[in-house]
């Protein structure tokens, strides 16, 4: 077990995690978060990178463990202290997981929520302030005009942006980014992948990157972590992510051809 | 050749079959008549009906709009109103109701009592509900406006809690992860989702409310049934034939209404 230090953003130790049933979905999960720091998440469907995040979130209950953001314990704050908590940690989704019958600034805004009066809220008054950030949000986007477009009318990449302005106009200081790319095409996967490193570069954001595509892992991502049963099997840089260490993650048959080094050139090609 | 024939061979069994059912033909037959036995069949009151439904029918051919234009046009409006405001009461008081009795969103406890309280509200019919109001609160409309809003609550409130168990649940997930309060949560994440088909079901349940405003009104709870049981009760089949009519043409009116008003919704 690590202490707790000041300088990290986020600590998280000896996680465990249970849903209903008697197994443990990560077990003594532990790792720090330098700020800036850009960490890939990988391992194999169902080991538990989801769990991970959602239980940094606290949207799972841990079992046991300690989570600490800047300082803060989560795991023992009461429901007010923890939604103020959750605030400062900018969540982002495969599925977008935004309000489709809502406007793209409707649900832009809807990242303010945690600061933002409920009367204010459904009356759609929101701080001036918070509207000027999300049309310039909208603008770095690249959604410039798509303000009172319904988010259903957009493609998967479009939606995709706005849950990431939605992330960032919480301010956060720590962004948990669940398999972002998992539904776009490698071109736009890089994109977004693209965007994301530099929004978290311009707001010198730490960031938790789920990602099943290990290329683009190794290419965003200066630290992999790889879980494997929901335990810890691998942290370190791109560059000790052997066949070995691949082979014990994700099984025999995964290593050749589609998660080896080669196709990293291929995808890199394709951009 | 011999497939054709194995073919052929399929309906033999069904005779075997319709033989069984010869027999519960005879005891169908059997039954039916000695039930015909068992209701009295009396040729006299039939030719007593016969004649009434004649003068009956007659007066539907001379519907007759002004002898008792006021009680008609006075019950007309109560019916009205009592739907109006049932309808807008119940629909107000089903959103807790719903909300409660979803079980993606309320804690065990209050699931439980909320889905008991809307079986509650849906377990009798109208009428007896409009019985016993009118023996509480007294012949009127206020016993009427009673009885639609428990009716609406539970009609509105069972499909509203159907349609937020159905949600997408990650949209209202990304909203507690962004620290939204309670409140919040459920006006951004879970009535967006919810909203067109309780508003469309909604203007569908204001339309049985003025058809049960009628039913309702014959036993007492006032509105334009009132009227119509007076108009039967005094044989005045002319009145009886323009209330139904009034009564027809407004759910029309409300029919072409509703069905333009849902297509602006989605
Ligand atoms: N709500 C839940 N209830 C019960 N078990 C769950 C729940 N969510 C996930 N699990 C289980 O926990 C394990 C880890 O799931 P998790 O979603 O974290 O995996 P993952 O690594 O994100 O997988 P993927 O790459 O497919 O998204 C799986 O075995 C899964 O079946
Ligand atoms: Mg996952």
């Amino acid at each position: 077990m690590t202490s707790p230090e000041k300088g990290y953003v986020l600590q998280v130790d000896d996680l465990d995690v249970r849903y209903s049933s008697e197994i443990d979905v990560l077990r003594g999960v532990s790792f720090a978060l330098q700020p800036n720091e850009i960490v890939g998440l990988i391992g194999a469907s169902g080991a538990g990178k989801s769990t991970l995040l959602r239980a940094i979130q606290r949207l799972v209950e841990p079992s046991s463990g300690s989570v600490r953001l800047g300082g803060t314990e989560l795991t023992t704050l009461g429901s007010a202290e923890l939604r103020d908590a959750r605030r400062r940690m900018g969540m982002i989704f495969q599925e977008h997981a935004l309000v489709d019958r809502l406007t793209v600034m409707e649900n832009v805004l809807c990242g303010t929520l945690g600061r933002t009066g409920f009367w204010q809220a459904i009356r759609r008054t929101f701080d001036a302030a918070d509207v000027t950030e999300a049309f310039r949000l909208l603008d770095r986007m690249g959604l410039d005009g798509y303000q009172d477009r319904r988010c259903d009318e957009l493609s998967g990449g479009q939606k995709q942006r706005v849950g990431i302005a939605r992330a960032l106009i919480q301010d956060p200081e720590l962004l948990l980014v669940d398999e972002p790319t998992a539904s776009l095409d490698p071109a736009a996967s890089v994109r977004i992948m693209t965007l994301i490193s530099e929004v978290c570069a311009e707001n010198g954001l730490a960031a938790v990157i789920n990602l099943h595509d290990v290329p683009l892992a190794r290419r965003f991502c200066p630290r992999i972590l790889a879980l494997h049963e929901g335990r810890i099997a691998f942290d370190g840089p791109p560059a000790g992510l052997t066949d070995a260490v691949l082979t014990q993650v994700y099984g025999e048959e995964a290593v050749e051809p589609h998660v080896s080094r080669r196709s990293s050139d291929e995808v890199d090609g394709a951009d | 050749m011999p497939t054709e024939a194995a073919r052929a061979w399929r309906p033999p069994p069904r005779i075997a079959n319709a033989s069984a059912r010869r027999g519960l033909w005879i005891v169908a037959t059997a039954y039916a008549v000695f039930a015909l036995f068992t209701v009295d069949v009396d040729a006299a009151r039939i030719a007593e009906g016969a004649a009434r439904a004649a003068d009956f029918f007659g007066g539907w051919l001379r519907p007759d709009f002004f002898t008792r234009w006021s009680d008609i046009r006075m019950g007309l409006v109560e019916s009205l109103a009592m739907t109006v405001v049932a309808t807008a009461a119940g629909f107000v008081l089903a959103i807790p109701f719903g909300l409660g009795a979803s079980r993606n969103l309320a804690p065990a406890p209050v699931y439980a009592g909320c889905r008991g309280a809307l079986a509650v509200f849906r377990a009798f019919h109208e009428v007896l509900v409009a019985i016993l109001f009118v023996a509480m609160f007294g012949f009127g409309a206020f016993a009427g406006v009673m009885t639609l809003v428990v009716a609406t609550i539970g009609f509105l409130g069972k499909l509203l809690a159907e349609a937020v168990e159905e949600i997408d649940p990650a949209p209202l997930e990304a909203l507690t992860a962004a620290g939204a309060p309670w409140a919040s949560r459920i006006a951004f994440g879970v009535l967006p989702q919810v909203m067109p088909r309780i508003l469309g079901l909604t203007l569908y349940r204001l339309d049985i409310n003025f058809r049960e405003s009628a039913i309702i009104g014959l036993v007492g709870a006032g509105g334009i049934g009132a009227t119509l049981i007076t108009a039967f009760a005094r044989y005045e089949f002319e009145s009886v034939s323009a209330i139904l009519m009034l009564i027809i043409s407004m759910l029309f009116v409300a029919e072409l209404l509703s069905g333009r008003l849902r297509r602006r919704l989605l």
